[in-house]
């Protein structure tokens, strides 16, 4: 079976700084897949390359067999993306993000007003019916992305950090949505540095360090008899500074 | 606890650390890419400073008029560049639990430092050449007051200077949280820059041909020259002045941090398109409303296109006006240059959706804004004033043409990143991080712009009313012939677009733009091309080729053309002399890049 997404020794070198150094990564379809690595570890990079928006030095990624960048109409058709802290069409209300996006994916009137209505209901953004997106908070501005990511149904949804600075009561009716994704067929990949998170919630996981795969494969696989914390901290091997108090308090 | 930060913010120190932060800012952008421009400006306003010195030599009132000019250029120039220095910004302060005087004390001296106070405070040293001019004129003793006196002027003066650049920008800002404030500051805007643009029509109307009117040496810009004059009062009015301006500013900084902007809750009218191109047009209609600075933007353009035209009927020439719109569509074009860059990292949804003709709808959207408003001046102001239709109608399609094809062309290739609309803060008109290249492409598309209408309207001159189907060809010709490309190009550098905004750096090895000095270049090397490249056109065009052009028709003494200045057997040298320096600044800082491209090509 052709994987979801498969990442063929992706790299990118950003002046000196080598940001992501040839990762192999294969996500299989109908698999939760939870990125997990430090700040700076190259996350948000390599999924920026996996899914076209930034061009990647060396390397290929390739969505139910499309590649990214040679056939990317197909490959962008057949996934949803939401990004950590882009911009968005910010003098629109949700109901007109949607729409224009719908349209823009080519969807018909009917079905993009359709499931504009759905998406705004269930993530419960429809009490803003009049609000711009540019006045959104934080968390709603995580949904009505995730909206946009749902929006033309595709088959594999790429989320960088879906849960950051969400409310609890958010992050739970994302989880649903995700869940009830996956258990539709679906497959989603989602960054994070929060463990618990994607133990809770994943089935496969890699470790990302320093721009490099250290451990990749099956929850149980990866995280042993530990847990993720504990095997994740063994792994990036970071001394941990946690112990040693500050001067002044 | 808070006890501790309170003690530190009593002292001077507030001041000293905040210039300090500005001059560790400043260190940083002149050994970054910036470091070039920011050079070739400082000779250029060095220049500027020299001229100034040099009329507190002249006899007349042309010191005071001069220090009119810079006054105005403080209070204007950030209106126009996106909202002025904004190095270090009142928000950085908010949680730090400073009085509001303090913190605009503070951010006043950090002011200071940075290289327009210095070039203002050098021309304002034309104050101590007035005041050595006394000396020689009412003694000596009378001399070294007034040159004692010059010191603290010119250090007020500057102060002056700045407190009203800063209020102004403060207040626009202000103004910007509404509707009405936006669009009453463009028009407020618009209405001042045409003035100014045509100020030679107010000088004739007052019936003083060469002559300075005499309210010039009174307005706050003259206080300094007053004072070393003999009129200490002026000095005691700038220091009441510059302690009202910094209370001002310190009230406007609370309003500003404070600024708590209430979510609109109008209802909205439903999107009504059904093809992506229709839903491109309809988000951006729906941005061109309800965006306050584009609300403010196209303010000032009409404004400014209205007035610019309309002010010679001060004198009774009705003949500007049919210009009107043809004007208005090349500052509307000038204020949209950026078009992709002021939406900021929005244009990863493009990317994520291929084949939707972005370019297209934008055109379509600038088309449905401009034109029609465009249209009703140009009929209507050539109607009034029987102007030639042709003309104005040719120019008018052409223009149009022309800026909705650049427009889309010059915001894909010459991409300056912006600030992502919710990051803005306090200052809306800031757009983008680096608003001296913003500024740049403004006054590039104004250019190139007016470029587009040149067939039609020499047609139009020469064959009357068939320079307006050359109009409308060559303006559909742009439209479509400069979209193309400007689609091809978000098409194949869109992730390298996006990476820029992210950043604000070019993704490395990304040599398709060719604004950008190659990177191989040494640091001096670089310095020289941009100071070659950007004021090779001072010798050679005005001190060069329109100098000779004066000298051969017997205009002599000509402001600051310097060949006409010159003994009859100098004058052509001089103007040669210009023109081959020109020339020369031009090969050297074009051979330079040419063969750093080469160099990196190969």
């Amino acid at each position: 079976m052709t994987a979801a997404l498969e990442i063929t020794g992706l790299a990118k070198t950003f002046g000196e700084n080598i940001a992501v150094d040839h990762v192999e990564l294969t996500v299989p379809q109908g698999s939760f897949y939870g990125l997990v690595g430090q700040n700076g570890a190259g996350k948000t990079t390599t999924l920026s390359m996996a899914v076209g928006l930034l061009r990647p030095d060396a390397g290929t990624a390739q969505i139910f067999g499309a590649d990214v960048w040679s056939d990317p109409a197909r490959a962008k058709q057949l996934v949803g993306v939401l990004p950590d802290g882009m911009a968005m069409p910010e003098r629109l209300t949700g109901r007109e993000v949607l729409t224009y996006l719908g349209l823009l994916r080519g969807l018909s009137k009917e079905v993009v007003a359709g499931r504009a209505e759905e998406l705004l209901s269930v993530l419960e953004l429809d009490g803003a019916e009049k609000t711009l997106v540019i006045e959104y908070s934080t968390g709603m501005r995580k949904k009505i992305g995730l909206a946009t990511a749902l929006l033309h149904a595709p088959r594999l949804l790429v989320l960088d950090e879906p849960f950051e600075a969400v409310d609890p009561v958010s992050a739970a009716t994302i989880k649903g949505i995700l869940r009830g994704f996956v258990a539709g067929g679906g497959s989603v990949v989602l960054s994070s540095h929060v463990m618990a998170l994607v133990e809770q919630l994943c089935d496969h996981v890699g470790v990302i360090d320093k721009g490099r795969v250290a451990a990749a494969g099956p929850l149980d696989e990866v995280r042993g008899a530990a847990t993720l914390e504990d095997r994740f901290v063994e792994l990036v091997g970071a001394g941990t500074t946690a112990a040693r108090g500050l001067s002044w308090l | 606890m808070a006890v501790t930060i309170t003690d530190a913010a009593r002292g001077p120190s507030v001041a000293i650390t905040m210039a300090r932060m500005k001059v560790a800012v400043l260190r940083h952008s002149v050994k970054g890419q910036q470091g070039g421009m920011m050079a070739s400006a400082g000779v250029l306003g060095a220049l500027l400073a020299g001229g100034t010195i040099f009329l507190a030599f002249l006899d007349g009132d042309w010191l005071p008029a001069a220090y009119a000019v810079w006054m105005l250029g403080w209070i204007i120039g950030p209106v126009f560049s996106g909202g002025g220095d904004e190095t270090l910004r009142p928000e950085f302060f908010a949680l730090l639990g400073l009085r509001p005087q303090r913190m605009a004390g503070g951010l006043l001296v950090a002011a200071f430092v940075g290289l327009a106070p210095a070039i203002s405070l050098l021309a304002l040293a034309g104050l101590i050449v007035a005041g050595v001019r006394e000396g020689v004129e009412h003694g000596a003793l009378t001399g070294v007051v007034a040159v004692l006196v010059a010191v603290p002027a010119m250090v007020m003066q500057l102060a002056v200077f700045v407190l009203l650049s800063r209020v102004t920008v403060a207040l626009l800002g202000l103004a910007l949280n509404s509707r009405l404030g936006a669009i009453g500051a463009g028009v407020i805007n618009g209405v001042i820059l045409a003035f100014l643009g045509q100020s030679w029509i107010f000088a004739i109307a007052m019936g003083q041909g060469r002559e300075i009117p005499a309210f010039v040496q009174f307005l706050p810009s003259g206080w300094g020259l007053l004072a070393v004059r003999g009129n200490y009062l002026a000095l005691a009015a700038m220091a009441v002045l510059i302690v009202l301006l910094l209370a001002a500013w310190a009230a406007l900084l609370t309003r500003r941090t404070g600024a708590n902007r209430t979510p609109s809750a109008r209802g909205r009218r439903p999107m009504r398109a059904s093809t992506p191109h229709g839903a491109v047009v309809a988000k951006e209609l729906r941005t061109w409303t309800r965006d306050l600075v584009r609300n403010h933007q196209l303010a000032f353009a009409l404004t400014y296109g209205v007035f610019f035209a309309a002010s010679p009927l001060v004198l009774g020439i009705p003949d500007m006006l049919p210009l009107a719109g043809p004007i208005f569509i090349m500052m509307a074009a000038a204020m949209t240059a950026n078009a992709y860059g002021a939406d900021g990292t929005a244009l990863w949804l493009t990317l994520m959706t291929p084949g939707a003709s972005d370019v297209r709808g934008r055109q379509l959207a600038w088309l449905a804004v401009v034109g029609p408003v465009a249209l009703v001046l140009a009929v209507v102001f050539t109607a009034v004033a029987d102007g030639s239709w042709p003309l104005v109608l040719s120019a008018t399609f052409a223009l149009l043409g022309g800026a909705v094809g650049l427009v889309a062309l010059l915001s894909v290739t010459g991409l300056v990143p912006g600030i992502d609309p919710k990051n803005r803060g306090g200052n809306p008109l800031r757009t983008s991080e680096d608003d001296g290249s913003a500024t740049g492409m403004a006054y590039l598309m104004l250019f190139v712009v007016a470029l587009t209408a040149v067939p039609a309207v020499l047609v139009a001159v020469w064959f009357g009313w068939w320079g307006v189907p050359v109009g409308l060809l060559t303006g559909a010709l742009c439209w479509w012939g400069l979209g193309l490309p400007a689609e091809r190009r978000l098409a194949s550098s869109g992730p390298e677009l996006l990476h820029l905004m992210r950043t604000g750096r070019h993704p490395e090895g990304d040599k398709s733009s060719s604004f950008k000095v190659p990177d191989n270049l040494s640091k001096t090397q670089q310095t020289i091309v941009w100071i070659c490249l950007s004021l090779g056109a001072i010798p050679l065009i005005p001190q060069g080729i329109l100098a000779a052009v004066f000298v051969s028709n017997g205009q002599l003494g000509h402001s600051w053309f310097l060949a006409t200045h010159m003994p009859p057997g100098l004058r052509y040298p001089v103007a040669i002399g210009f023109m081959l320096i020109g020339a020369g600044m031009y090969g050297t800082g074009g051979w330079l890049w040419q063969r750093a491209k080469k160099a990196e090509a190969g």
